[in-house]
């Protein structure tokens, strides 16, 4: 019997979210790159520059992996606002990291767009 | 700047919520956690500068308990358990202690429960296929003093002796058929409510395998 499939209508934003979400640590790392930055200044960096859609609650979190791996470190600085902020910057390890991230992501987009060529007349003409 | 008072209250209840979810990772890390998110919250709050900002920003977060689990990821936990002090360490233990007593009761609070329950409605089933033979009897001596008290059924639907008087009667039905589910229907859900209370669902969040709706 031949049975048609269906794409659950779901999957098409599943795959957007899980895409953000795997370029978010590149992001953050990219972010860093110009100098120190903390937390609410890393969140509006990314919302700024792009559309993640990055949800607090996420950034946060990674931040602190990110320092658990070695990637990045912190430190606590006094500010006028009365309250201390805690500031990230990249390690040596983190730089390079980016590096290797960011060029595996140039090679990866290139490679995609290239198998995208057959898409990009459709794509083109869906753009108002 | 100052915060409304109940707007400064919900950072701090929202702050030593964060802080009881995160209880095993090491304190330096816990610590840490929570100034980083105050300062955040005071940040963003400063924008506003009223209680719906800062109602904005805690919704943003999160719930507590949905922050920390991305908090605690397997490097966090062996970070932890490699710095883990005296204090600590007697303190899971103790929680430990209480989670096994309490399972422990969980099984025999369980067992009885779903026994008396069992048996109540065995007794209703039983007492409308031989009404005259069911019944919670009460046997009295010579004497009119009472020997004894019994449930039982069946016996070719007659009393279990000449002195055996049944003194629920009827009302074995009513009590067979919903005192007894009841009692099966509240056990259940003692269980599952202590078992929540006592074993907390807390797994170790993955990045790699995190469910995309709930991660970003």
């Amino acid at each position: 019997m031949d049975e048609k499939r269906v794409l659950n209508p779901d999957s098409a934003d599943k795959w957007e979210v899980q895409l953000r979400k795997g370029s978010l640590e590149l992001a953050i790392l990219a972010a860093l790159w110009g100098g120190r930055l903390y937390g609410l200044e890393i969140l509006r960096h990314l919302e700024g520059g792009s559309d993640l859609v990055v949800s607090e609650g996420t950034v946060y979190p990674l931040l602190t992996r990110l320092r658990t791996l070695g990637l990045v470190e912190s430190e606590w600085v006094e500010s006028d606002s009365g309250h201390p902020r805690k500031y990230y910057s990249l390690t040596a390890a983190g730089r390079e990291r980016a590096l290797e991230m960011g060029r595996t992501w140039a090679r990866f987009a290139a490679s995609l767009n290239h198998l995208l060529t057959p898409l990009n007349g459709a794509v083109k003409k869906e753009k108002p | 700047m100052t915060l409304p008072d109940d707007s400064q209250k919900a950072i701090d209840d929202y702050l030593a919520a964060l802080r009881r979810q995160l209880r095993d990772l090491m304190e330096e890390d816990m610590n840490d956690i929570v100034e980083e998110i105050r300062a955040h919250i005071l940040d963003k709050s400063t924008a506003g500068a009223d209680g719906a900002q800062v109602e904005q920003t805690l919704a943003a977060l999160g719930a507590p308990r949905d922050l920390a689990a991305r908090y605690c990821t397997e490097e966090m936990m062996r970070r932890a358990e490699a710095h883990r002090s005296g204090t600590q360490k007697a303190r899971i233990a103790g929680r430990w202690t209480v989670r096994i007593l309490a399972g422990l009761v969980v099984v025999i609070v369980s067992a009885v429960g779903y026994f008396v329950g069992g048996v109540l409605v065995t007794a209703g089933v039983v007492k409308v296929m031989w009404p005259r033979g069911t019944g919670l009897w009460q046997t009295m001596n010579s004497d009119g003093t009472v020997m004894s008290y019994g449930l039982s059924g069946g016996s070719g639907n007659t009393p279990p002796s000449n002195t055996a008087h049944d003194i629920l009667g009827w009302w074995l039905l009513p009590i067979g058929f919903i005192l007894g589910p009841a009692i099966i229907y509240g056990t259940f859900w003692l269980g599952r409510w202590t078992v929540r209370m006592v074993w907390p669902a807390r797994k170790k969040f993955n990045y790699a395998a995190a469910e995309p709706q709930t991660d970003i």
